[in-house]
């Protein structure tokens, strides 16, 4: 099933000025479940495709469908429901709340929802045990490795079950063994509950395990390969 | 909302070094404020007290043309007409104190100085200004006593004591003489310097027999039941009396003077507030400032999860306000016993302070007022500057672009 389609997505920034075009004519769909890696030399326009699918963007021009809603025309507040409970994101420096724990980095993301507070910490908990870390609910961020803080922060990514999550160069910050723990996760969690993951990253580490890679280059669509995994 | 607060408070202690700087900063001009204002508030108090107590009293009533003219000719009658239209005040009236007062000259065998006489009811009288509290010799004059008290400062100057007799000799009602030679029963130390020196009591019934005023009254002192209710009194007194014969007059009007004295002297500590708040302000305006500029890309993380920008908006003005309040909190719970201290232990005046005080008639005294007011106005003030400068990371957040956010 489609989850995203984008149709002539364009994006220059420094329109009147010296315009640089970010993205060109970008026309790509993405299938629930896929694990798509969006790869390209800086510049090439993958954080500002990200950010434009994940509705944080507007884009100079093009179309941008999430199931049946055309997000770009969606005003600033409706666009931040929509966001918040239809997509979620990993961010390459984690962004946790430093003045709450695991387990509240978890649930905040539920609270704005106003989700039932027994399910809400029965989920919580759920989820931390899932990225591995039920013997750290209790601990605040500046207490956990970058690891850790981000499988919380893929936790809280999961916590609002959002249709797809977004992750700009999730694995950036971590060393070798963090960065295969955290792509473990997120391949079990893909596969095993069909979550739709989309990176935009350098790390061929993501890019080897990814069943579909984008290519992006100057901000168009250089090559879009499939694999199977 | 839970939510909104808990991050509100535990973002305040995130840099807890430069919270609890802020949170002095408002501590200590929340204190600087208060005991000025108490200091001020409680010479003002007890300015006005003082004056109310031995001089107006809260209500006067007077002859219509006794203000302009003040002259025992000008005094009113206290007729039956008069006495039934207040006793129909019922008990909005908590007493009445009548006085007959008027200039005479006062004689020993060696000297003679100009005095105040004032005619009163000892037992009315008492209850306004605590007469026998202030009593340092002999007694205290009783209605039917043709004996009189006078002031100790008055009796110092004409070295006289209890036992002693003076002669009285001043002009009467409508021109008539007035002379006598009176027993001193007693002595009072009446503390304002310009009444101790010149004031001589006696009972309003010797009073009129020396004035040839029968019935007369100089003024007739209203005690209100409740003085907060003074202004309504004047106004139903006003509604109901002979306005072509009577005035009804409230202490505000009778020391306008002081009062207007009292404001321009306010205007000053006014003006000390406000730059002490003006520097409250600079200081909580500029942590909030640095608050919101190092935590841009928080703001954008948080608003890209789906928190709205009210809800983000919130959480700020919040800050604001826990930083400001904790601050001013404090800084009035530090107030408390230092105000409570001074408000026990008056500082005493000295050299030219305390002259001028004493010219002005008063105690040399720096007395403080414990009033909820002089805390609670003070919060106000910080609640309106934290709330306009909450109003800052609002606008903020509500402006907001992720995207530049982010970087």
């Amino acid at each position: 099933m489609k989850i995203i389609r984008t149709e002539k997505l364009s994006k220059i920034y420094n329109h009147q000025s010296l315009p640089v075009k970010a993205l060109n004519q970008v026309n790509l769909e993405f299938e629930t479940g896929e694990f798509t890696a969006i790869v390209g030399p800086s510049g090439s326009g993958k954080t500002t495709f990200l950010n434009m699918i994940g509705g944080l963007d507007k884009p100079t021009e093009g179309q941008i469908f999430i199931g049946d809603t055309e997000i770009t025309s969606l005003s600033d507040s409706k666009l931040i429901d929509f966001r918040l409970h239809n997509i979620g994101f990993v961010f390459q420096s984690y962004n946790l709340l430093p003045v709450l724990t695991a387990k509240e980095n978890v649930s905040f993301i539920m609270l704005l929802q106003k989700t039932n507070p027994k399910e809400m910490d029965a989920r919580a908990v759920e989820l931390l045990k899932q990225v591995g870390l039920e013997d750290k609910m209790d601990v605040r961020p500046s207490k956990l490795s970058g690891g850790q803080q981000q499988r919380v922060a893929v936790a809280r990514a999961l916590a609002s079950k959002p249709r797809f999550i977004l992750a700009d160069e999730p694995t950036a910050n971590l060393d070798t063994q963090s960065a295969f723990n955290l792509l473990d996760i997120m391949l079990r969690l893909n596969k095993e509950e069909n979550i739709t993951l989309i990176f935009s990253t350098h790390d061929q580490r993501v890019i080897d395990r990814a069943r579909r890679v984008i290519t992006l280059v100057d901000g168009a669509v250089d090559s879009d390969e499939q694999f199977e995994r | 909302m839970k939510i909104i607060l808990t991050l509100a408070w535990r973002n305040l202690w995130r840099n807890k070094r430069r919270s609890l700087i802020t949170i002095s900063s408002v501590l200590f001009a929340v204190l600087l404020a208060i005991v000025f204002y108490s200091m001020e508030q409680g010479s003002y108090g007890r300015m006005i007290d003082s004056m109310v107590k031995y001089s107006t009293g809260y209500i006067q009533i007077q002859d219509v043309f006794y203000e302009d003219e003040p002259s025992i000719d000008n005094s009113l009658l206290y007729d039956d007409e008069l006495a039934r239209l207040l006793d129909g005040f019922g008990n909005k009236i908590a007493y009445q104190v009548p006085r007959l007062q008027n200039f005479a000259l006062v004689a020993t065998e060696g000297q003679t100085r100009g005095s105040m006489v004032v005619g009163i009811d000892p037992e009315k009288e008492q209850k306004l200004n605590d007469l026998s509290d202030n009593l340092t010799e002999g007694e205290l004059i009783k209605n039917e006593d043709s004996d009189i008290l006078v002031a100790e400062g008055l009796a110092g100057i004409l070295n006289v004591h209890t036992g002693d007799t003076l002669v009285l000799i001043g002009q009467g009602f409508q021109g008539a003489t007035a002379a006598g030679k009176y027993r001193i029963k007693g002595i009072i130390d009446l503390k304002l310097p310009e009444l101790n020196n010149n004031m001589i009591y006696m009972s309003l019934q010797a009073a009129q027999w020396f004035y040839m005023a029968e019935d007369r009254l100089t003024a007739l002192i209203v005690m209100p039941e409740n003085p907060k209710e003074t202004d309504l009194l004047i106004e139903e007194l006003n509604a109901s009396i002979d306005q072509d014969w009577y005035r009804v007059l409230g202490w505000e009007e009778m020391l306008k003077d002081l009062l207007a004295l009292m404001s321009f002297d306010m205007a000053g500590t006014m003006v000390m507030l406000f730059i002490l708040y003006i520097v409250i302000a600079f200081g909580l305006f500029g942590t909030i400032l640095t608050m919101i500029i190092e935590r841009q890309r928080e703001f954008a993380m948080l608003l890209s999860l789906g928190m709205k920008r009210g809800q983000l908006a919130l959480m700020c003005f919040f800050e604001t306000l826990f930083i400001s309040f904790a601050g001013a909190l404090a800084g009035i719970a530090l107030a408390i016993p230092v105000v409570l201290w001074f408000y026990y232990n008056p500082i005493p005046l000295t050299g030219e302070m305390a002259e001028a005080m004493l010219d002005y008639g008063f105690e040399p005294i720096m007395p403080f007022a414990f009033d909820p007011y002089v805390f609670v106005s003070q919060a106000r003030i910080v609640l309106i500057i934290s709330v306009l400068i909450g109003l800052y990371p609002v606008y903020k957040m509500f402006r907001l672009n992720i995207m530049h956010a982010k970087q």
